[in-house]
């Protein structure tokens, strides 16, 4: 009996004894599968990682390290420099040139003048499509058509539009009593005119989300307003524009980024900072520093400005994104 | 434009019979119209002048009696370039939007469904490029892509646009919003991650893929500021590079150039009618990175 009992205490020891080694084997396993489950998983990640490091986290990097140092026209570091690149692009230098701080307000006044342009053409647009006829889809595709068309070949064309051998805006031009042979080579002009071929290129994305917008706002809204004898602009003033101030805060950042990132039009518009530097924005003349001027280490210190920049509207974006979500 | 106007046409939604309901639709055709006609106005402007004839003093409207179709096929032997062009902006968007989404939803796939130590460090690393603009970094990239000799290849035009943020969020997105319970019976079956990707995950995720297909595809084609860069021959360059640069060489005769850019910009007009949800919800999505 007690060899019984001895028995049964050595087997359960042995139970135990096999429970705690299937229970480390257990652990030396699962940290085993975890060790090639976070194997798998940089595998998976790691041709996307190396594309990023490689093209886009390093250049960073050396764009802030170039940023502080005069380079040769190599792009190798020369001297350093501390950030006085930095204070001559903000007039902190004492030298009194500001053409830097003026460019970036050149970006601002694009700006201002592409996304309420850009804005009330979209309202417009989206409010004729939300017509009930036939073939609205048909007229909705062809409000759509700008999103496929390229900056570059829109600028082509209108460059061929402000031309003066098609005479096409030669009416402006007179009723403006303009002394310039294209709106493009007045100071007054050339702004607005690259504002406008630009609000053209970004119709489509524009009529796109505002005509979302303007979907998804209940129908029942419309019809309980009508009772109460709101409709026509009424309706749009007190309904559908508020309901829809989310969609335009979102539209106003995107549009104000994509001012503040755009090259294309200016450079095949204008190709030069424009009449007496009326179109010198602050990424074209990041372009004149570093393409023309092949000057690296100034050019990196524009670019950095520019990111600080865009990282301030960006963050405004998610700012205005978050009370979108609160909206709904 | 006619914001004004608009709403009260809103009141029209139900179509009622009669005479007048007839004459109302017919003034809102011809509103829709006019206005569909003043946004691709410009399109037009470069189909008539392309109709036109080598004139050098184009009119805004062609002579209908004797449109001249021929600058279309005369653009290619006067530019022999122009289809050099075509085939490297082709070759360059299938390669990159090929190798987006392969990158992508290989990252994509680790970050939704694999579990593994260190995740977020890896998910803020993706995040992070999101806000670093390509500007900033153009600069150094022109540079390393100059010290490989890259310039004037399709490696200096494709290889540093094979990942992207954008992409790897979009997907991870998507594959989030497929239920893990397939997952987990995959699993139970025996079946790795890789075959679970393969023959499971993508084909579930085409939609996604699609849009980040497209949106891919239309960026790349309608690229410009890099390709300027890193293109100095004549044969190397994009389409986008080749209309602009046509547009600045002496022999540009007004039909041939707006027959040369109607020509690059069919593709993507042909996409968007096509696939036009795709673009859309990739443009909206697209947008947000900023």
């Amino acid at each position: 009996m007690s060899i019984k009992a001895g028995d049964q205490e050595a087997a359960r020891g042995n139970s135990q004894l096999q429970v705690v080694v299937a229970g480390g084997a257990a652990i030396a396993k699962k940290s085993k599968r975890e060790w090639q489950e976070f194997g798998l998983a940089c595998l998976y990640m790691s041709p996307a990682i190396l594309f990023l490091v490689a093209f886009t986290y390093i250049p960073f990097l050396r764009s802030v390290w170039l940023s502080l140092f005069v380079t040769t026209p190599q792009g190798a570091t020369a001297r350093f420099n501390g950030i006085s690149y930095y204070s001559r692009i903000f007039n902190l230098d004492g030298s009194g040139r500001s053409e830097y701080l003026k460019s970036i307000l050149t970006s601002l006044y694009f700006a201002l003048l592409v996304v309420p342009l850009g804005i009330v053409f979209a309202l417009g647009l989206a409010q004729l499509a939300t017509l009930k006829v036939r073939a609205i889809g048909f007229f909705r595709t062809v409000f759509t058509s700008s999103i496929a068309i390229s900056v570059a070949s829109a600028s082509v064309i209108w460059a061929l539009i402000y031309s003066p051998t098609t005479r096409t805006t030669q009416w402006i031009i007179d009723l403006l009593h303009l002394n310039a042979a294209s709106l493009l080579q007045h100071s007054g002009t050339a702004l607005l005119a690259v504002a406008f071929v630009t609000t053209w290129t970004a119709l489509g994305f524009n009529f796109i989300v505002t005509l979302a917008g303007i979907q998804a706002i209940p129908q029942e809204l419309y019809e309980s307003a009508r009772l109460d004898g709101a409709s026509g602009w009424k309706a749009f003033r007190y309904l559908t524009l508020p309901l829809l101030t989310p969609t335009l805060l979102f539209l106003i950042v995107i549009n104000t980024i994509q001012s503040f990132q755009a090259f294309t039009q200016f450079n095949v518009l204008i190709g030069n900072e424009g009449p007496d530097g009326s179109t010198n924005v602050f990424v074209y003349s990041i372009f004149t520093a570093f393409w023309k001027d092949n000057r690296y280490g100034f050019a990196s210190a524009m670019s950095v400005v520019l990111f600080l920049i865009l990282l301030l509207l960006t963050f405004v974006q998610y700012r205005v994104l978050d009370r979108r979500v609160h909206y709904q | 434009m006619s914001t004004s106007n608009a709403p009260t046409l809103h009141e029209l939604d139900a179509p009622q019979p009669g005479v007048g309901a007839v004459l109302r639709n017919g003034l809102l055709y011809v509103v829709l119209g006019f206005v569909a006609l003043l946004v691709v106005l410009p399109l037009l402007f470069a189909l008539s002048l392309a109709l036109q004839g080598p004139t050098l003093s184009p009119s805004l409207l062609p002579d209908f009696g004797k449109l001249d179709w021929s600058s279309f096929g005369q653009v290619f032997r006067e530019e022999p370039n122009l289809s050099r062009w075509i085939v490297n902006s082709f070759v360059v968007s299938v390669v990159v939007t090929l190798g987006q989404l392969v990158t992508s939803a290989l990252a994509a796939y680790a970050l939704a469904l694999m579990k593994f130590r260190g995740k977020i460090v890896f998910f803020f690393f993706f995040l992070g490029t999101l806000m670093i603009p390509w500007e900033s970094t153009i600069i150094p990239n022109y540079l390393t892509i100059t010290r490989l000799g890259w310039k004037d290849s399709y490696q200096g035009l494709i290889v540093p646009f094979l990942a992207g943020g954008f992409g790897i969020f979009l997907l991870r997105q998507y594959f989030l919003t497929l239920p893990y319970d397939l997952y987990e019976a995959a699993v139970l079956d025996g079946c790795g991650h890789g075959r679970f990707l393969w023959s499971i995950l993508l084909p579930l995720s085409r939609p996604a893929l699609g849009t980040l297909a497209v949106y891919t595809f239309l960026n790349s084609w309608n690229q410009y500021y890099w390709p300027l860069l890193v293109v100095d021959s004549p044969e190397w360059r994009t389409t986008q590079i080749g209309i602009t640069a046509f547009r600045s060489s002496e022999i540009t005769v007004y039909n041939l150039q707006m027959a040369a850019t109607i020509i690059v910009m069919l593709p993507t007009l042909i996409l968007l009618v096509l696939g036009q949800r795709q673009l859309v919800r990739g443009l909206t999505a697209g947008a947000l990175k900023g």
